[in-house]
């Protein structure tokens, strides 16, 4: 290395011309300049266009979504109000939801699902005045459920998507087996299924809707429930044992043993692969064997309601909602959007275009044409009047939903089938129903 | 014992100790990738018929790769991905150089406590960090911007840079560096002249490292992130492959399929340093 005298880099003198307060100031106004275009500089008022950004799952019938985006055209030329209609993943929403919410910033409107709105009440508007306007009072009271919180609706109720029973018409006609009404009769069907090599398929892991969709409506119409009307906990019961009682057997009589790590679309693949003849699920199952041309299974298969028990027939809903945060800058344009997609015309539109996946939010639609265009999913009309919430009959509150987040009732079921008895399963999830509600 | 004895016996020993384990080995790395390749190629009706192979494919088709490359914006969340975690990785190499040269090299109050204040930054779940990130980026004005990537990943990839180095440069012997200041170097001369080059393979490393952690990233692209043009590729083919509980499996496996195809071009073009990054710097 050439031998040089050292000088330290700190006292080095500033090469002329350009003296370090000249640099602070150049990369200063650099900064300054680049950062209103690269960073989203905001324009000034008056040139400002109003928009809507609005937030929703990827519903799984396609044309339901680009019936959005064509009514948010027509929508933008009718009010000057455009939209920005973004779908994503329905497990993300949450993600999003909560980053919005708590950061401030995010889309005016946010699509949640189940009670979320409950989640995140303290971040939204006061919906008063668009839930009225909009027959609010007419919707179905799971739907209306999932948006009120303390009185105040926090929310819209949009749509839902029900969940029963897909199941394969050839086999059952083959076998000799009628369509259970009841749960007993649901067992037999299903031992002999089983027995001649068509198991029935059922998850009992944490998925967000076979397995809390099954497990609640199950429990239900045995008459046992998480909690009484008045919020005490209630689900250490006789009643709760004969739910638990009845899963038992069912689980080594009718099943596919693998579904205890399901996730929720494990029932749909054993379903199109011809390994299952019956499972707990939404209509997807059914459009996906159409839209795939897999005949041999969407010419040969059907759909009932959840069998009853001794307290009668439910059946779960997932209740979608529109709800508007507080930090929206455009809650009047955003409001106007959701009148405008609530509208009539354009509400029945959107039903239909869904061909029976998506449940209307209020009494009425269930006589037009569309419910009865395909006898395999008509039966989906039906859905709604059955309708129950988490926590039912005590109130769609946070602590319903935290018990559904942490699979409670799902897993009292599964620790039973693994093993433990109906008294221990359930006494466990007392303590934890406990720890939630605190009584 | 007779010479071919032994031969054999070295020979089974090397079968035992090397060539299986191998053989396992690769074939457990590269599975994956065959399942991806033979998943995306596959007709809808083979890929729900479980009465036939599953390791076959009888009637191949492109449709899926179609699909993704023409129904989805797959091309435009390839750059977008590639220019955030390039960018990204280039941020936090170079705070990462410093600051680990810094932290191995300088003698200064708190130096040691501020090495492992950077280690529990880097343990910081990012699933903790995204809601007040969120409120950070949009005081910025960076929300569905790329940028905000950008900025975001180095929060996690800093620490992470810094932490490697600093046990990179540790293996450098100080005596080299010592010796071009007696010759006249300043500390940055020799810092520059000596130590960088002698660390490039641990550099390397940790760029690779940062490139991959940054490609891979999604939750924070998810929820900066919403324009469809302006999505990164795990958030993308997930976003738009999955519609409710319904998987499209072909075009989700051939989107993770071309998805790790640069990673594992940037790979293949710094292995060897990559390597010898993993085993130190200065062999004695």
């Amino acid at each position: 290395m050439k031998k040089t005298t050292r000088k330290p880099v700190e006292s080095a003198a500033p090469k002329k011309g350009l003296t370090r307060r000249d640099f602070t100031k150049s990369t200063a106004a650099v900064a300054a300049g680049t950062s209103l275009g690269i960073f989203g500089g905001v324009a000034p008022a008056f040139a400002q266009k109003r928009e809507v950004h609005h937030l929703a799952w990827n519903n799984f019938i396609a044309p339901a979504d680009d019936l959005t985006r064509e009514n948010a055209a027509a929508f933008e030329k009718e009010s000057g109000i455009a939209v920005r209609f973004e779908t994503i993943n329905q497990n993300d929403l949450q993600a999003r939801a909560a980053a919005a919410i708590e950061g401030g910033a995010g889309p005016d409107i946010l699509q949640l699902h189940w009670n979320h709105a409950h989640l995140y009440a303290g971040g939204l508007m006061d919906h008063s005045a668009i839930f009225e306007l909009d027959g609010g009072d007419a919707v179905y009271s799971y739907q209306q459920e999932a948006v009120i919180v303390d009185g105040v609706p926090r929310g819209v109720p949009y749509y839902g998507i029900g969940n029963i029973m897909a199941y394969r018409t050839d086999v059952y006609s083959d076998l000799g087996i009628e369509v259970p009404d009841t749960w007993d009769q649901y067992l037999t069907a299903g031992t002999k299924a089983k027995a001649e090599g068509w198991p029935f398929g059922q998850t009992l892991g944490h998925t967000l809707g076979d397995a809390p969709m099954f497990c609640y409506p199950l429990m239900w119409s045995f008459g046992g429930s998480e909690i009484d009307e008045s919020g005490k906990v209630a689900i250490n019961s006789a009643a709760t044992h004969r739910a638990i009682d009845f899963m038992k057997g069912a689980w080594e009589a009718i099943y596919e043993p693998g579904g205890l790590s399901w996730d929720d679309g494990s029932n749909n693949r054993s379903f199109l692969s011809g390994e299952i003849c019956t499972t707990a699920n939404g209509a997807s199952i059914y459009f996906v064997a159409r839209q795939k041309n897999m005949a041999h299974i969407a010419d040969n298969m059907s759909h009932y309601l959840f069998p009853k028990g001794d307290a009668g027939r439910f059946c779960m809903s997932v209740p979608l909602s529109f709800c508007i945060p507080n930090y929206s800058k455009n809650q009047e344009a955003a409001m106007e959007w959701i009148r405008y997609q609530l509208r009539a015309d354009n509400y029945e539109q959107y039903i239909a275009v869904q061909n029976c996946y998506g449940l209307p939010r209020a009494p009425g639609l269930e006589d037009h044409p569309v419910w009865n265009s395909d006898p395999a999913v008509s039966i989906y009309a039906q859905v709604p009047q059955y309708g129950r919430n988490f926590g039912w009959p005590g109130p769609f509150g946070r602590a319903a939903s935290e018990v559904q987040s942490k699979y409670i009732i799902v897993d009292m079921f599964a620790r039973a089938v693994q093993g433990e008895s109906a008294q221990e399963a359930a006494a466990w999830a007392e303590k934890e129903l406990k720890n939630v509600y605190g009584a | 014992m007779s010479t071919s004895a032994l031969v054999g016996e070295t020979y089974r020993r090397r079968l035992i100790v090397f060539y299986i384990p191998l053989f396992l080995f690769v074939f457990a790395m590269l599975f994956p990738f065959f399942w991806m390749l033979i998943t995306s190629i596959k007709t809808d009706a083979e890929l729900y018929n479980r009465r036939i192979s599953p390791f076959l494919v009888r009637d191949p088709t492109l449709e899926h790769w179609r699909m993704l490359f023409q129904d989805t914006l797959f091309l435009q969340w390839t750059w977008n991905t590639l220019w955030v975690a390039t960018v990204s990785t280039g941020i936090s190499l170079f705070a990462g150089v410093l600051g680990g040269y810094a932290l191995a090299r300088l003698t200064f109050r708190g130096s040691t406590v501020f090495s492992v204040w950077i280690f529990i930054t880097y343990l910081v779940p990012p699933a903790l960090l995204f809601i007040p990130l969120t409120g950070v980026m949009s005081f910025f004005g960076l929300v569905d911007s790329r940028v905000s990537l950008m900025f975001a990943y180095p929060t996690f990839l800093v620490p992470f840079c810094i932490w490697l180095l600093i046990g990179y440069f540790q293996t450098i012997p100080k005596e080299l560096e010592e010796c071009a200041r007696i010759d006249g170097a300043t500390r940055v001369q020799a810092m520059v002249k000596i130590v960088l080059p002698l660390a490039v393979p641990g550099i390397l490393s940790a760029g690779i490292f940062a490139f991959t952690l940054s490609w891979n990233e999604f939750l924070y692209a998810l929820v900066f992130l919403s324009s469809p043009e302006n999505k990164t590729v795990p958030v993308g083919v997930t976003g738009e492959l999955i519609l409710g509980d319904v998987f499209f499996w072909g075009p989700l496996m051939a989107g993770a399929l071309f998805g790790s195809v640069p990673v594992a071009i940037v790979y293949s073009f710094f292995v060897e340093h990559y390597v010898s990054g993993m085993t130190g710097a200065v062999k004695g």
